[in-house]
């Protein structure tokens, strides 16, 4: 029978490999940007459950909100990823370091 | 007959194995437009777990909204984009194993302190949608556009930004391009086309070809 | 349902969408030449706005779509702050924007937009509103960082603007998953009476940890400052002095709602947090500020310590000290235009002026200008009488209040440390000869050197009678004033 710790757990999880793939890619950008979407689907995750075992709508509403903010703040990362290899040829992290200090 | 309780942990399983398992992936493949379809199939999979909780509008609306145009709009940008693959792959064996140390220290913290334990006790009830004798969509779209209204227009205003932010940084009008109008070309009038012009018959100049250019010496009839 | 009345309470917000909207489509229908026009209407819509939150002020609180709106006093004060600064930061940027061909309608539009975002995350009361205020306001300024398409330094500072900026919605979303998980509400009014009786109460600690570490990220405190120095200087200058004011008011705002609206059951469990917090800031703040040669990198670290200082009147937990931390947070904003307008009206096409060796011999070169910066640096560093000072000297007294002296004496000796880098800027300017080859000149805009002098001499006059605002602070939070 599934109870609300398998949802919670897999939540954890998610969000933990999020929190891994944010320092070993330190130097990618766009797997940076996946590892916030899992950040956000594990959010996600822990909301669905905890609206469905608290019978509460507004979980779900919450879930719903993510999904559109997530969608446009994408476009507006990506745009900005476009931006930067315009600039600077490379999306690698490490070589970006014109400022310092 | 296998027991309902039983089939739909097996099914978490399952679909909570993929999950984790594309994760990963995500995380760690070289490539990164296999990456972005690692991150297809964690979407597509927890998509699955969230119908287990009985949340379709949802589990469709992650499927439709980010696996249909978010994660297209990734694949696009990766493709378009030429990273070279080695320059962004240094480090990461340096960082590797302090990634995992951090992610599995979080996570058993996580797991200790948050009482994963009490939470077990927590059966799934009834479909509180169902229990209010609607649809999960009709559950959802009556707290969305009533208790809700506020934040659903707020919503649409974040999207119009995101609009207005990706044209303002991506749209480029270059000066040296040349670039047809469709609304002119339309618009255009035979006139405009073809114009006629009276002109007195001109004899052809009697200049004698050019030895260095024999294709004018061909040209002639 | 909404009914009319929930549009009257929100009549600001939604008049500023429409105008917004608006200006976005005469952007489009109009000549480049005739973008002036677009400046002034701007600034013109900001000022009604401004008149429509003062004019509709209720006499008590009120809510307004089930309680996902608040309007009172600390949202209505924090709004006109906000607005007005914006009408500062548009009046300084458009000389400074004209000069790099950044003189476009999406400047004003993404500002304004992220203008509403702040009316709304300071007024919100449920944590729906909270989260998509603070998006509406995060992607405008993630749009307007990167504004100067063609450069790199200015992309690069927006793609880790938007990394960091979506690592910390993620942390703040997680947070707030768990305290729903806790309680069951979203509702901050709710949530307030629900957070003391949890039945899961460590699942909610974990979720104030995580809420903690969001607000953090946002406010620009250490250790979640890591973004705040390279996006000061990476930005065009116009756009920091945009993000070094209003959306400091905005941290406030929601940290006010979110600690004390909603969790402030738990005040004895993030108290300590925000203290250790505020430690971190000050002393990183203060001590890598020193060792900067770039102004608007110094100022960048100014405002870690100063949102360090901030901390020291949330930690207080009580009116007393929500007060002090707002009326730091208006003071701060303020300076930081003031401070960031000065480079704004020297910087000319093809020069920065953002080197602490730019500004030698500023005042053989323009006194006046000299002077400004001199009033916005002492203001800055809490010399008296200016405004910086009274407000230093309240949040101080908000942690001896709090029972925290040891939190007191830190934020002085800070203070006393962050004073020798505002010094350095004010001896570079009246006591080194001006540099070879470098212009120094004024620019020309008379609207620009009118509102910059406004600006600064309004430091002195509000260090030397700061009662009505403060007592505006306190009446705010309950407290009738002395």
């Amino acid at each position: 029978m599934i109870t609300l710790s398998h949802f919670i757990v897999l939540g954890a999880v998610l969000f933990c490999i999020a929190v891994a793939g944010l320092f070993i890619n330190r130097k990618n950008v766009i797997v940076l940007l996946m590892a916030i979407e899992l950040m956000l689907l594990a959010v996600n995750m822990n909301f669905v459950a905890f609206s469905r075992f608290l019978g509460d709508v507004s979980g779900q509403v919450f879930v719903f909100f993510i999904l559109t903010v997530a969608a446009a703040e994408s476009a507006i990362g990506l745009a900005i990823l476009v931006l930067l290899f315009r600039n600077r040829s490379t999306i690698n992290i490490a070589e970006i370091d014109s400022m310092k200090g | 007959m296998i027991d309902p309780n039983l089939f739909q942990l097996i099914c978490f399983y399952a679909f909570g194995v993929v999950t984790v398992g594309a994760a990963l992936a995500v995380i760690t493949l070289k490539n990164s437009v296999h990456a972005v379809l690692a991150l297809v199939l964690t979407f597509f999979s927890t998509a699955c777990i969230w119908l287990l909780a009985e949340a379709e509008f949802l589990a469709i609306a992650l499927i439709v909204v980010y696996v249909g145009a978010v994660m297209v709009l990734f694949l696009f940008v990766v493709m378009m984009l030429d990273i070279k693959q080695e320059q962004v792959r240094e480090g990461f064996i340096r960082y590797l194993p302090v990634g995992i140390v951090v992610a599995l220290v979080m996570l058993v913290e996580m797991l200790a302190l948050i009482g994963v334990r009490a939470m077990q006790a927590i059966p799934m009830g009834a479909n509180p949608a169902a229990a209010a004798g609607m649809s999960n969509t009709a559950w959802l779209g009556t707290a969305l556009y009533t208790q809700y209204l506020l934040p659903f227009e707020i919503a649409a205003l974040i999207l119009t930004v995101g609009v207005v932010a990706a044209v303002a940084l991506t749209l480029r009008q270059r000066a040296d391009r040349r670039h047809e109008s469709a609304s002119q070309q339309v618009r255009v009038n035979a006139r405009d086309r073809v114009r006629i012009v009276k002109m007195a018959a001109e004899q052809p100049a009697r200049t004698t070809a050019q030895p260095q250019q024999p294709g004018d010496q061909e040209a002639k009839p | 349902m909404p009914n009319f009345n929930d549009i009257l309470v929100l009549l600001p917000e939604f008049y500023l969408v429409a105008a917004a909207c608006l200006l976005l489509l005469l952007d489009a229908f109009m000549k480049p030449e005739q973008r002036g026009l677009l400046h002034w209407l701007s600034i013109a819509v900001l000022l009604v706005a401004v008149y429509l939150v003062v004019a509709g002020q209720p006499d008590g609180t009120a809510t307004a779509f089930n309680g996902m709106f608040v309007r009172d006093r600390v949202a209505e004060i924090l709004k006109v702050f906000a607005l007005l600064c914006t009408v500062l930061v548009f009046v300084y940027a458009r000389p400074y924007l004209a000069d790099r061909k950044l003189f476009v309608g999406e400047f004003y539009t993404l500002a304004i937009f992220a203008v509403i975002g702040i009316m709304l995350l300071v007024s919100a009361g449920n944590l729906v509103t909270v989260y998509l205020g603070l998006e509406l306001l995060t992607l405008s300024s993630y749009a307007l960082v990167a504004l100067n398409r063609d450069s790199p330094l200015s992309s690069e500072a927006a793609i880790k603007y938007f990394v960091l900026g979506a690592l910390a919605s993620g942390m703040l979303l997680y947070g707030m998953s768990m305290v729903y998980g806790a309680t069951g509400t979203l509702s901050l009014a709710q949530l307030h009476g629900a957070a003391a009786h949890s039945a899961m109460p460590n699942l909610l600690l974990f979720g104030l940890i995580f809420m903690i570490i969001g607000i953090g990220f946002k406010l620009g405190v250490a250790p979640f400052h890591m973004w705040i120095p390279d996006v000061y200087q990476g930005a065009p200058t116009a756009v920091t002095v945009f993000i070094g004011s209003a959306p400091k008011l905005a941290a406030f705002g929601m940290a006010y709602r979110l600690l004390e609206s909603g969790l402030g059951d738990l005040a004895q469990h993030w108290q300590l947090m925000l203290a250790v917090l505020a430690v971190l800031s000050l002393a990183i703040g203060n001590l890598v500020a020193i060792v900067q040669s770039n102004l608007k990198r110094l100022l960048a670290y100014s405002t870690i310590s100063h949102m360090g200082y901030l901390l020291l009147g949330l930690v207080n937990a009580g009116p007393e000290g929500y007060a002090a931390a707002m009326f730091y947070a208006i003071s701060y904003a303020l300076m930081s235009t003031a401070a960031f307008g000065v480079i704004l009206a020297l910087a000319r096409a093809g020069f920065e002026c953002e080197e602490i060796d730019d500004f030698k011999g500023l005042n053989q070169r323009s006194p006046w200008m000299a002077f400004l910066m001199l009033l916005a640096m002492f203001s800055l560093a809490g010399v008296p009488p200016l405004f910086g000072f009274f407000a230093k000297l309240l949040v101080l007294q908000a942690a001896i209040d709090a029972n925290m002296l040891w939190l007191a004496i830190v934020g002085a000796v800070f203070a006393i440390i962050g004073l020798y880098y505002y010094l350095r800027v004010v001896k570079v300017m009246y006591f080194d000869k001006p540099q070879d080859g470098v212009r120094l000149e004024v620019q020309q805009d008379v609207s620009l050197r009118w509102m910059l002098s406004l600006n600064a001499l309004l430091l002195l006059v509000l260090g030397l009678c700061w009662g009505p605002l403060l007592g505006w602070c306190r009446a705010a939070f309950g407290l009738v004033s002395a």
